[in-house]
């Protein structure tokens, strides 16, 4: 890739700005006691360095979007008679989303497989991640929460970032890390970084070391199977869970939707939304009967899918990226690893 | 014998005949407790009392009906279990109440402000100690010693129910009631100060970032509704999915009202918001006015009956056509 | 694939006409109202379609007219929940949407040259109709083919007006049974899975085929077992909650198969090898 650049922390808002022109700039700012990914506002000041509340998924991936309208139109001759048009919403603004960690850009990476597949390609999720260009922020100190490490990724992970900043003293070196993300460096705010790669890597280094050794949890997929008709287990595991959606919502690899209509007269919307495999009506069949009838099977099916099920489909990959959000954020301190770990002692035993 | 240890002999013994002794034990950090069930001794030693202990496993009891259960509770938590009585979601016979004074619990969001002022994270925290009245935090290599009452929970600072309402364990001298420092509680106040046009924009502001969770009424014990909620049904077609202030606080105020004067503060909703939203002066507010209409307060007097759930035809204060 | 470029794109169709086969089931025979996209349309028996009601929803059916038989697209509908109770509620010339071909097909294909057994119970003769048609309009491919259906009494019998000519053919082996007696029912009475093992089919070169209620297959599937059919000699189309249809929302998963791309239509040798959340 390209050399690598230089901006100073005093002109990042200057390249915010300047980013700002002709796209839509997310960048994380503070929202009530929340941190959240917002247009750029230069009066507010973004908080780089830590990890926002919740993850820029909602920028390729909108908690609603509208799929199509329809409009019903009846024929004035012979009103028994009327056309249905459907007309596709796929607009999406082109984006920077800037100052995310590595980790909520990784996320994608578990989209793609899904989303890109071959058979039924999601036009929707193309024009969004086509129109997105993610410049990730490197980390510098860890949390007691950050497990990135254990699923294949690092703090300074660029899978899934377009351009990646990593904090060198006053200010940041900057990597293109794909084609899409290279022409971000033209800016001429940049200037030459090469004298400041090395304690680029340095810091790298240093933030990966203070993540410590991962555990070996390459026999997850099979031990999560292995426990499957184990209720008392996942009784164990899931006694505290409330399940509630906070883990999924707030996961930037959590991809599952719903879609609803919502009629107006003769016209209406077909929307897409946010949904949990941890919500009781996510397989409730109209018969009355759910094959996850409980939290405990609704939890098992979480861990599976992102341990063990999709890992299974896809190479290995892990679908969980490790920033912990899940657990700092559920009310209850449910902690994934934990479930993880224990499935995998369960059949060492 | 420490009041813990008593605490701890006393599940022991009553728990042959129990599905479980829901309590609480260490989380995944310092800062962090988090529920337990103890259903072996073993699993007893690993209770813990303290101000980390801010969850309410009142919520837990409605799942477990039919068997007989314990629980640990604040005496904040132990207002849910009456509610639960009242309206005879859970039965008295099955339900063995375990309980100590407590002292206050910490507001996460609290300790989290301060750790940050002093330039550390909650996700580097190291060590945490706590005695009545101080939490110490380690992180970083520095210790921040804080007043428990600058770091408590709103609810702690004026509670006036420091001891279990109602239990079959009590272990420890009753703690005495807090005289609160405001005659109103500081979110309700800062409301009251608004217009009402300035309310809503307050509200539509908060609500922008809600992601629609529901972890408060998961969180919540009273609330029934939960897998039949009207923010996910579709018979009753109340709200749409779109992410849209106006439909997450319809569910909010939906919510609220539910709560009219079954809500016994405990506050679990406002804490279980992951985005922190201040969603808890809805129904503080609705518990006022319940109160100056009703005189009434849930979670208190077991055999009471909430004013919503009933009928009068004649109103102590609701004067309707001068009768 | 009805608009592959956007696949949550619904093909709209009209309602050509319907069917009320039961109280609770009705036939609804569409099409396309862009008639290339009608002439251009192919699937294979067993896939689905998701049937959209705009402004209400979608539900998915199987598409249980063969395609040897274009005329129109044809789905059975048990009335269930909120979308299908307002498509109970279409008439001719009303408007739908399809979302289809989706999910996999009947291995019909490999079957070819056996002796096939179906074994339908209610609205699962839906599915098994695709197949025994389309075995029908093939009928020199296959070998012997017996038909077992059941329901609980002769109103609850779908595809009625079809029956006659089911049992009347020489080409197929037609059993009809009912749970109890009625008035004028000329055919066997009796459950499922006990009128099965008096017809006692042999499972030597056959494929079993077998849909209905989840108490139904669960008898009928120990009835083939007894018969010494083995897993892989039976075959099923499941039912699972599905909104997108094309493995992309993650709900209808049953562990890392998605019924909606994997399936419907599994052997029962490949669902013993799923986790077991049916």
């Amino acid at each position: 890739m390209a050399a690598v650049k230089y901006i100073s922390r005093d002109k990042l808002p200057q390249w915010l700005a300047a980013l700002a022109q002709d796209r839509r700039v997310l960048v994380p700012v503070a929202e009530g006691d929340g941190v959240v990914f917002r247009p750029y506002d230069p009066a507010k000041e973004p908080i780089f360095g830590s990890d926002a509340t919740a993850p820029p998924k909602s920028a390729v991936f909108p908690a609603c979007q509208e799929l199509f309208r329809y409009e019903q139109t009846k024929d004035a001759e012979n009103p028994d008679k009327s056309t249905l048009e459907l007309i596709p919403n796929l607009e999406m603004p082109a984006t920077v989303v800037f100052g995310a960690k590595p980790c909520g850009a990784r996320g994608f990476l578990i989209f793609d497989r899904v989303y890109q597949g071959k058979k039924f390609p999601d036009p929707y999720y193309k024009a969004a991640r086509d129109a997105t260009v993610f410049v990730t922020m490197a980390c510098a100190k860890v949390e007691n929460t950050c497990f990135c490490h254990w699923v294949g990724s690092g703090p300074a992970d660029p899978a899934g970032s377009d351009v990646l900043l990593t904090p060198v003293g006053d200010g940041y070196t900057v990597e293109a890390v794909s084609d899409k993300g290279a022409p971000l460096l033209d800016s001429p705010l940049l200037t030459d970084g090469a004298a400041k790669a090395a304690e680029a890597e340095a810091v790298k280094t240093a933030t990966r070391e203070a993540l410590g050794e991962a555990p070996d949890i390459s026999s997850a997929p099979q031990a999560l199977l292995d426990a499957f008709n184990d209720m008392d287990f996942w009784r164990d595991q899931s006694d505290k869970c409330l399940s509630c959606g906070a883990c999924t919502f707030l996961c930037p690899t959590c991809y599952c939707f719903t879609i609803t209509d919502e009629p107006a007269g003769l016209n209406g919307r077909r929307m897409r939304s946010w949904d949990a495999c941890m919500h009781f009506q996510f397989t409730l069949e109209a018969s009355g009967h759910n094959p996850r009838p409980t939290k405990a099977h609704r939890l098992k099916n979480r861990v599976g899918h992102k341990f063990s099920y999709y890992p299974t489909l896809h190479e290995g990959l892990i679908a969980c990226c490790g920033c912990g959000r899940c657990i700092k954020s559920c009310p209850v301190s449910v902690d994934i690893r934990e479930i993880v770990q224990n499935a995998v002692a369960r059949s060492k035993a | 014998m420490s009041r813990l240890e008593d605490l701890k002999a006393r599940i022991k013994a009553a728990l042959p005949g129990l599905e479980c002794v829901i309590a609480w034990q260490k989380g995944y950090d310092p800062l962090h407790n988090t529920p337990l069930f103890i259903r072996t001794e073993a699993d007893v030693d690993k209770l813990e009392w303290g101000p980390l202990n801010v969850h309410n496993p009142a919520v837990y009891l409605p799942s477990f009906r039919g068997k007989k259960i314990g629980v640990v509770v604040k005496g904040c938590d132990s207002r849910s279990v009456v509610e639960l009585l009242q309206e005879g979601l859970i039965d008295r016979d099955d339900v063995v109440i375990f309980s100590m004074p407590c002292t206050g619990v910490i507001d996460l969001t609290k300790v989290k402000a301060r750790i940050a002022a002093a330039g550390t994270t909650a996700g580097a925290v190291t060590a945490v100690a706590t005695d009545g009245n101080t939490v110490s935090v380690t992180a970083g290599g520095e210790t921040l010693t804080l007043p428990l009452e600058q770091v408590a929970a709103d609810k702690c600072g004026s509670c006036q129910f420091p001891n279990a309402v109602l239990s079959d364990q009590f272990v420890g001298d009753p703690a005495a009631p807090i005289t609160p420092k405001a005659p109103v509680a500081a979110d309700l106040a800062t409301l009251d100060a608004l217009s009402v046009p300035e309310r809503m924009a307050f509200w539509r502001y908060q609500m922008e970032r809600c992601i629609r969770c529901y972890a408060c009424r998961n969180a919540c014990p009273l609330c029934v509704c939960r897998d039949h909620c009207i923010a996910q049904s579709r018979e009753p077609h109340w709200l749409t999915q779109e992410d849209t202030s106006t439909e997450k606080f319809f569910f909010q105020v939906v919510h609220a009202m539910h709560l009219a004067g079954r809500c016994t503060e405990c506050g679990e909703c406002q804490r279980a918001c992951p985005m922190d939203i201040p969603i808890l002066a809805l129904k503080k507010h609705l518990n006022r006015t319940i109160h100056d209409l009703f005189d009434y307060q849930a979670g208190v007097d077991p055999q009471a009956i909430p004013p919503l759930l009933q009928f009068k035809v004649e109103e102590d204060n609701i004067k309707e056509r001068g009768w | 694939m009805t608009n592959p470029q956007n696949p949550y794109l619904p093909e709209v169709a009209t309602i050509l006409e319907t069917v009320q086969e039961t109280h609770n089931i009705k036939t609804f025979r569409v099409r396309f109202d862009n008639e290339a996209a009608m002439a251009a349309f192919k699937f294979e028996p067993g896939q689905v379609g998701q049937l959209s009601l705009f402004g209400v929803g979608e539900s998915t059916f199987v598409i249980n007219s063969p395609p040897t038989r274009m005329d129109y697209l044809q789905f059975s509908v048990m009335r269930a929940g909120e979308v299908t109770t307002r498509l109970h509620g279409l008439a001719a010339g009303d408007k739908i949407g399809v979302r289809a071909p989706l999910g996999n097909c009947f291995p019909y294909e490999a079957m070819k040259g056996k002796n096939i057994v179906f074994v339908g119970g209610g609205i699962g003769m839906a599915p098994l109709r695709t197949l025994f048609l389309y075995m029908l309009d093939n009928r020199a491919d296959y070998g012997d083919i017996t038909l077992l259906y059941g329901a609980k009494s002769p109103a609850d019998m779908a595809f009625s007006a079809e029956l006659p000519e089911w049992t009347g053919r020489s080409d197929v082996n037609t059993t009809l049974t009912i749970d109890r007696e009625a008035e004028g029912w000329q055919h066997k009475v009796g459950l499922i899975p006990n009128v099965l093992l008096e017809i006692a089919p042999k499972p030597d070169n056959t494929v079993a085929v077998t849909c209905g209620p989840p108490i139904m297959i669960k008898f009928t599937l120990e009835a083939l077992k007894k018969l010494g059919f083995e897993d892989d000699q039976i075959v099923t189309t499941l039912e699972k909650r599905m909104k997108c249809g094309i493995g992309i929302c993650g709900r209808c998963n049953i562990g890392s198969s998605y019924v909606c791309v994997d399936g419907p239509v599994y052997t029962y040798a490949q669902l013993k090898a799923l986790p077991n959340e049916l």
